[in-house]
Order: structure tokens, then sequence, then C-alpha cells
């Protein structure tokens, strides 16, 4: 387990399943961004332990005539690391506000 | 259904790991289901498949494999150093003549531009001439009208007699015409090169100096430039200094402007070699192309001198090509061939190292075993087995770039002064990526063999307690089996090689070199023609030296000549037979050119065979005389005597009588065929324009060692011209010695080379049959219980060992017999196919391999079955 770097990539793919998305393609539709990116940061995220991943009721995919979906929910530690990336961002955006408006460059 | 998105899941579903793989395509099949299966969807799986591969390879799992492989092979010094030596030795000795085929074969020239820069010279190989450089007619001609070079210059060496204080020196200099620096594209460290003007007749005389020679002889004083200096007795005024390291064409230190009067240029006396540049775009196939068309164009403006018959005859025509080529060509071949040999030795080296690596596995087969229970991979253990060997090899690499660096320092000092571009070589980036290349190579190589036989471990069979008579085993054994037969095969390769060279070498020390080598000294010495400006006052010199010379006690004979046999300096000229000359469109022979004083003969050791010696009255400016070979006697007059028949030479209407005939000696080469050589008195050319030898050999037929006489030759040098620097002393002996320098490198490199392709092959056989009789104990154990006779066992057992060293001779015999045709041109007085050395290396390899495999079937006979079988 360990740390992971909570980057861009990390906190836009916790953010999708914290909102309810489950599966690997929706969380990928969600965020926006391409498989190879969404999956390796599942894996590394599921490995961490900031998600829990499990599989969707057998039963249920079988009356679709389709296989299983693997699902990924948020651990209380993504929980916790979801909230720890929302206060750094409210903090910098707190500073951007402090410096003022973007000066207009004078010709 | 499978789609095209699920076949590309389960390719690309081979990278994961395999405990995760099931679940991994479940994954994917199952979004690619829900989401209508796309393909831009399923792209992503490689990426997710590399993820998960690469996890299981991360840095730290490497470290910890790294960290493993260690351990191990610390806790097994013999077979660590043995691996480790075996490898270091091949790894290294390629090293170490890479670096040297890097320096002289493949860095490009240290000139700007360098591809730009080619030889521009013609060749004639109808009468054996590889080289025809320039008359002063032909470089005005080209210089006038060549439109695919930006620049083009001649040069000729030149030694130049120095005097700036009491001692004179003797500097390697070179006349050179003005672009000569424009070629090369060398700016002068300090003032300037030539300029138009310098090579005017009658210009104040400059010259360039060399960085070498201005730090030590002018103290690298920057108002050096501007002085004036006296050089061959004459004074010149120094104009400008080149950077360190130029010293183009031949280890120069001193550039001189040479003046050509455009209208009394030389036709006929081709002696200036040629360089270029290469215009713009220009390539060397188009500028060769023009080179020729203008030489047929100068052809028809001197009919008189040269017709397009005489050409095609003699097949003269342009050579203009890389002056890289032109530098190297000598030994182009030898290298290559050396650098193939040690490749030999490195492959020998590592199927000695997966050899030990394969009888190494057999002993772990029980760690993999419980390894692969524990659920390693088959990833798992390929990548372990490669982990440890690559460690060795890199280990090995190491210890082998040491080796290089020691080896490079003994080659450097063995090698013929003749070696091109011998300051350049050295270890640099090319060198260590080299090493580190053929490291890698080495390690995955041997380290693939133990794997491709071990990764799959018969679990149930190495978990029980001796379980050994696998089917997997046969299949090791014969992996084995084909490790030594490669072995035995390539150092015959080798063996057949370097015998095929030992045989040359031999050949051309036994070569009748038509002179006595012995009790001779030589030096050079090289007359300023400003202190002797006619024949007179240089006839005069040799007189004096001469008869000072041989007063020195302990001399018994003494004599000048323009270069002893062996020496690198080319003089030949066209001649015929006055009683017989050529019709208008022929050619005579290119007969080579000595000049000598009398008594040479006897000084040298030189037999005539007919007729006398010449006197002090030949000359051209006296009595015309010449002495010639046996060969050129035997060209002009065959079958007949040819005292007191005349030679046309220069000028027709002064014929040479000629006086004697001498015995052949080698003059070139020692690999040389006789050619014509004519003996001229030191005062040669025309009565009207007599041309005077200024530059000469001293020689003395000594009672005893020559060296010691080298302080008292010197001093009689000095009593007859105390301004005059004697270069050079040396024995004849180390003359014919250096001749020979290049083969005998050849040859004891080559030697080296086999010799451990021996020792290896050897340790191989031994290694690979003792580990047979250990694995086969207890079997003979039993036999020997039941009767069999030692003797029995005893033939068995070598007869194994024989038959595999049978299958590799008979493969190398093939197989020297198809390589050995690359050496012919290194080869004299054998042929590439010479049976004798055939069959001699086959009977020493079979020999040595029935020693290898005498000593551990030695050690089967004695087996005790009582100990076998309770050994179980």
């Amino acid at each position: 387990m360990g740390a992971i770097r909570m980057t861009q990539v990390t906190a836009l793919v916790l953010r999708a399943v914290a909102t309810g998305h489950r599966y690997g393609f929706d969380i990928m539709e969600a965020c926006g961004l391409p498989s190879g990116t969404v999956y390796p940061a599942l894996r590394r995220m599921d490995k961490a332990g900031l998600l829990r991943s499990g599989w969707e009721a057998a039963e249920a995919a079988h009356a679709e005539g389709r296989p299983r979906r693997r699902t990924y929910t948020l651990a209380p530690s993504g929980r916790e690391a979801l909230g720890e990336a929302d206060a750094k961002l409210a903090e910098v955006r707190r500073l951007l506000m402090d410096l003022g408006p973007t000066p207009v460059e004078e010709a | 259904m499978i789609t095209g998105a699920r076949l590309w899941v389960r390719l690309v579903a081979l990278l994961v790991p395999g405990e995760e793989r099931e679940e991994w395509v479940e994954e994917w099949d199952g979004e690619l289901a829900a989401h209508g299966g796309s393909v831009r969807h399923a792209w992503g799986a490689l990426f997710d498949a590399w993820y998960l591969r690469r996890d299981g390879w991360t840095m730290e799992g490497m470290l910890r494999d790294v960290r493993a492989a260690v351990t191990g092979l610390v806790r097994r010094p013999f077979f660590t150093a043995l691996a480790g030596i075996t490898l270091a030795v091949g790894i290294g000795a390629n090293t170490a003549i890479y670096s040297v085929v890097d320096a002289v074969l493949l860095n490009p020239l240290p000139f700007p531009d360098s591809e730009a820069l080619v030889s521009v010279n013609h060749t004639a190989p109808g009468i054996n001439v590889p080289i025809l450089p320039h008359s002063e007619a032909t470089y005005l001609h080209y210089l006038e009208n060549f439109t695919k070079l930006s620049a083009f210059a001649v040069f000729s060496d030149d030694n130049v007699n120095l005097v700036t204080g009491d001692e004179p020196q003797r500097i390697q200099g070179a006349v050179v015409t003005r672009e000569f620096f424009d070629v090369l594209a060398v700016p002068p460290l300090l003032g300037r090169g030539f300029v138009q003007g310098d090579d005017l007749e009658g210009a104040e005389p400059v010259a360039v100096l060399g960085y070498g020679l201005w730090q030590q002889t002018f103290g690298g004083d920057r108002n050096v430039v501007g002085t004036v200096v006296e050089m061959d007795g004459v004074q010149r005024r120094v104009v400008g200094v080149m950077p360190e390291g130029f010293a183009f064409p031949n280890e120069t230190a001193l550039w001189i402007p040479r003046s050509i009067d455009p209208a009394n240029a030389e036709i006929g006396s081709f002696g200036l070699l040629g360089i270029g540049r290469l215009a713009p775009g220009a390539t060397v196939e188009g500028a060769n192309a023009e080179m020729q068309e203008l030489l047929l164009r100068f052809a028809d403006a001197h009919p008189e001198e040269i017709t397009r018959e005489m050409m095609a005859q003699i097949d003269f025509h342009s050579d203009l090509k890389s002056l890289k080529d032109l530098y190297v060509s000598d030994v182009r071949q030898a290298l290559w061939v050396l650098l193939g040999t040690v490749g030999f030795v490195l492959l020998i080296a590592c199927a000695n190292v997966a050899n030990l690596f394969l009888v190494r596995a057999e002993g772990r087969q029980r760690e993999l075993a419980l390894r692969t229970a524990l659920g390693a991979s088959r990833a798992d253990i390929v990548r372990f087995y490669l982990t440890e060997s690559l460690t060795l090899a890199l280990g090995g690499g190491l210890l082998g770039l040491g080796l290089a660096a020691l080896g490079v320092q003994g080659l450097l000092r063995l090698a013929p002064a003749g070696l091109p571009r011998a300051p350049e070589i050295g270890m640099d980036g090319s060198v260590l990526l080299f090493t580190l290349a053929i490291s890698v190579a080495s390690g995955v190589v041997f380290g693939l063999f133990p794997v491709m036989g071990y990764a799959r471990p018969d679990i149930s069979g190495a978990l029980k307690e001796g379980g050994r008579a696998t089917t997997a085993g046969k299949e090791r054994h014969r992996a084995r089996s084909f490790l030594v037969v490669a072995q035995v095969a390539l150092a015959l390769v080798l063996l057949v090689g370097s015998g095929l060279m030992a045989r040359s070498f031999l050949a051309m020390r036994s070569v009748d070199i038509g002179f006595q080598p012995d009790n001779r000294l030589v030096f050079r010495a090289s007359l300023p023609s400003a202190e002797y400006p006619d024949a007179a006052s240089v006839k005069e010199f040799h007189r004096a030296l001469r008869e000072r010379m041989a007063a020195v006690p302990g001399v018994l004979g003494a004599a000048q000549t323009s270069a002893v046999p062996l020496e690198d300096t080319k003089s030949a000229s066209p001649m015929e037979p006055e009683d017989r000359p050529f019709g208008e469109n022929e050619i005579g022979p290119l007969v080579n050119i000595r000049q000598v004083t009398p008594g040479y003969f006897d000084a040298m050791g030189i037999d005539l065979l007919e007729g006398r010696d010449l006197t002090e009255e030949n000359g051209a400016d006296g009595v015309r005389a010449v002495v010639i070979s046996a060969t050129l006697a035997r060209q002009f007059w065959p079958g007949e005597s040819a005292v007191g028949r005349r030679i046309r030479y220069q000028d027709a209407d002064e014929a040479w009588e000629v006086v004697g005939v001498a015995s052949d000696v080698k003059f070139e080469k020692v690999t040389d065929d006789p050619a014509p050589l004519a003996y001229f008195p030191m005062i040669n050319g025309t009565s009207e324009k007599p041309v005077p030898t200024r530059q000469i050999a001293v020689v003395l037929h000594v009672g005893s060692d020559p060296m010691a006489f080298v302080s008292a030759a010197r001093q009689a040098l000095k009593d007859v011209d105390p301004r005059l620097p004697m270069v050079n002393p040396r024995t004849m002996d180390a003359v014919v010695h250096d001749a020979m320098a290049s083969t005998s490198f050849t040859v004891l490199l080559l030697g080296i080379a086999a010799g451990i392709a021996l020792l290896l092959g050897t340790v191989g056989i031994y290694g690979v049959i003792s580990y047979v009789v250990s694995r086969r104990t207890q079997e003979i154990g039993v036999r020997m219980a039941l009767g069999a006779p030692a003797s029995v066992v005893l033939r068995e057992v070598v007869g194994q060992g024989m038959a595999l060293a049978g299958i590799g001779v008979a493969v190398g015999l093939v197989g020297a017999w198809a390589v050995s045709r690359v050496l012919t041109s290194l080869l004299f007085g054998v042929s590439p196919t010479d049976p004798l050395t055939y069959l001699g290396t086959a009977a020493t390899l079979a020999l040595v391999a029935l020693a290898a495999s005498w000593i551990p079937a030695r050690r089967a006979a004695l087996v005790d079955p009582v100990e076998a079988l309770r050994a179980e």
C-alpha cells in the first residue's frame, strides 16, 4: 500500500467514483479521459487502498446476456484523500483570488 | 462472438502477469460488452496491460533480483571467478581490438568535413603500381581544370636539417603546394599558411612549423613567427605555426612551399601525392570520372610523352577515392580479421559460461521447483536467470575493460611502426558502448541456454529426492553437447587461421632476401643543397665519408646508397636495352632505381653474379656504368650475358653500360617477387644535368655488435661534416625485422587468440565429460559390480568425449575451409587450404580432447561399486 501522488488524473477519477460512477468505462466517460489513462490510475488507487473493487452480481449480467462488470467504489481513505484534494484546491483558489484580477498588459 | 476488440484484448492479455490474466480479460470483456465494444475504447487495454506488467517489474523488484543474483554469485566464488574471468578475457580481447578498429577504420579523419577529403592520384595495375602520383605537369593540368574539387594540392615528404643552435636536427617535413592547408581546412594556430607568391621562384623562402616542433625547439615562443631559421642551408622565414595534433601527411613537423615553374614543369616524373576536397554537391564517382576525362586530355596534349595506347597497355587510369581509404587500406584486412577472430573467442567464452550455467542449473532444480510451487511464473524465472547472467556479464565486461586498457597499451607497443593513426587509438565513448553492447549480448546468449531447458522445471520430479533420469535431462545433455561441438569447431577455425599465419611467417623468415643483414649498421643523412650545390661537391663528400668510415677500427666495409633494401623508398623509371629498343607504343618495365657508391655490394653482402662493382670514376659526370639485378638482366637479355650491354634511360644519347650483375634482393617487401632493379652511381642523370644523391643511407659492415659502433660512426660523420645529423642508426637485422613486423604482429595476436580458444575448448570438453561421469557414477558402479571391466568403462567414456570432439573437428574443418579465404591476402608461401595445417590442427585438437576426456574417464574406471551404490 503506501501513499499515492495526487495528480489531476487521480483527483478526477476519484471524483467520478465519488459521484456514483461504478464501472470502468463509465468512469472513463465521466472524466473525459482515454481508457489508457483511466485504467492504470484505477489499478494504482485500487492497490493503494483508495478504491475498493468488486464484481456486479452475476445474475444481473446473465439477465442481459453479457459478462460481469467490475465495480469500483470509494474506500474511506479514498474519501479522505478526496477531501484533502478539495481543501488544497480551495487553498489554491483563495491564493489566486488574493493576487487580484489578472492585470491587463499595457501597450 | 469474438469481435475485433475482444480479439485485441486477448492478444494484449499475454502481457498481463499470469495470475491476474483471467480476471483482467473478464473485466475488459464486461466493459466492452456493456459499451458496444468499440475498438477505440479497447485501445487503452494495451496501456493497462503494460502498466500491470511493469508493476511486476518495478525498479525495486529489479534491484531485489540483482541483489539476489550478486549474493548467489558471491556464495559460489569458484564458479563466479571462472565464469567472470572467462568472460573478461573474451570481452577484453574484443574491446581492445575494437578500440583499434574504431580509431583506425571507423572514426573520421581529424579534419573539418573530412568526408569530403579525397586522395587524387592514378593507378597502373598493369605494371603493378597501385598508386601512381602526379608530376608537376599533371598537377598544373588538374589544378587548372578540376571543377568537382574545391581545392587540390600535391605534396611529398622531405627531411629537413634544421639548425637552431650548435646541434643540427633532422625534421620530418613535407614540401607542399600552396593550397595544401586549404584542402585540409585547418587554419594555422599562429601566423598564416601559404599564400599566392610563396610558391614563386625567387620569392622569400618561408616555412610553417608544427606544434610539437614549435614547443620543443622554439619553446612555444609566439614571437617565432617572422624570425628566420636555417633549414637545409637555406634561410627561411617562419610564417605560421599549425595547431596541436596536425601532422599531415606523415607525422610531419614542418611544411615548405613547393615552387613549380609552369614553363619548365616536369611531365614524366611522378612523385607528388595529390589530395583534394570535393566541391559542394560533388561525389567521389563524379570527380573520378572528371579526373579520368582530364587525364585523357593530358595524354592527348603530350603525345610525345604518353599516348592512350600506352595507358591502355599498363592500365593507367585515374584513382580518386576517399582519403581515409587510402590511409588505412594496408591494415584494413588484418584488423577485420583480428576483430573476427576475437569475436570467435568471445563466442567460445560464452559457450563455456553457458555450460557452467547449465551444470549449475542442474544443481538448482530443487530451488527452482520450490519457487515455481510458491507461485513464480515462467517469466519470473526467466527474469531471475537473465538478471544473474547479465550481472555476471556486466561484471565480466567491467573487468574486461580493465584488461583491454592494458591490452591496448601492449598492442601499441607491439604494433608495426606503419600502423596508421596509431596516436588516435584509445578508449572513447563508442568503445565503452561497444563493450556494454557485447557484455549484454553475451549475457543474454549464455543466460538463455539454461532458461530454455529449465524455465519449466519438472516440479514433482525435482522435489522428490534424487529425481534425475527425466526426459528434460536428455534435452539438457543435448544442449551441453551442442555447446562442446560448437566450441571445438570454433577453436579449430581459429587454430587453422593462426597456423596458416604462422606458416606464412616461417616462410617469410626463410625467404632468401639476397643480402646479409647480420653485423650491419645503417643510418641516414641528408646533404643540404646549399652546402653541396653541385655534383662535384656531393661526389667529393661521398668519397671522403667512405674513406673516413672505412678507417674506423673494426669496420670491415663501408658504403653509401640512396636507400638500403626493405627501406620504404620508391624510385623507378622506364628503361630499355639499347640493342633492342621497344616499339612505338610499347612500354618497357618500370625499373627500380638505387644509387650506390663503390663497395656497396661488398658492405651489404650482395653477391655479384657477373662482372664487377662500380668505381669512383663512374657517374653521369664521368664514365656511365650501372650494375643491374639478375631479374633485369634476364628481362632485357634472356639467356645471354648482360655485361657489356647498354641501357637507355632518361637521355637516349647517353646510354649506361652494364658492368655487373648482382643477385636479386628483396628491396621493398620480404614477400615481393624479384623485381628489376638498377644500381646507378651516386651521380645520376645526364652529363648536361647531373643529379647528385643527397638523401643517403650509410652502411657499415662490422665485426661485432653493430650498435656498439654508433658513437664511432657519429664521430666519423662529424669529421667529414660537423653540421650533418646522424639519423635513425639501427642494425640491418632491425630493418628486416620491421619489414616483417606487420605479419609477426598478426601472427602473434592470432596465436594468442587461438591459444585462448584452445584452452577454453579444452576446459569445455573436460567439464562436460566430467559432468557426464559424475551423473553416471551410480550406473557405472552397478555395471562394474556386475563384472564390466574397467577398460570397457574407460573406453566408453573416452569414446563419448572423442565423439563430440570428432563432430566438432569435422564441422570446424569445413568452417575453416570456408573462412580461411579471407586470409588469402595476408598469407605468404602457403595456400589458404594448406592440408598440412588442417591435418596438424585437427590432430592437435583431437589429442587435447583425448586428454580432456581421459582424466574423468580414469575417475569413472576407478569407481568403487560399493561406494557408488551406497552414495544413493
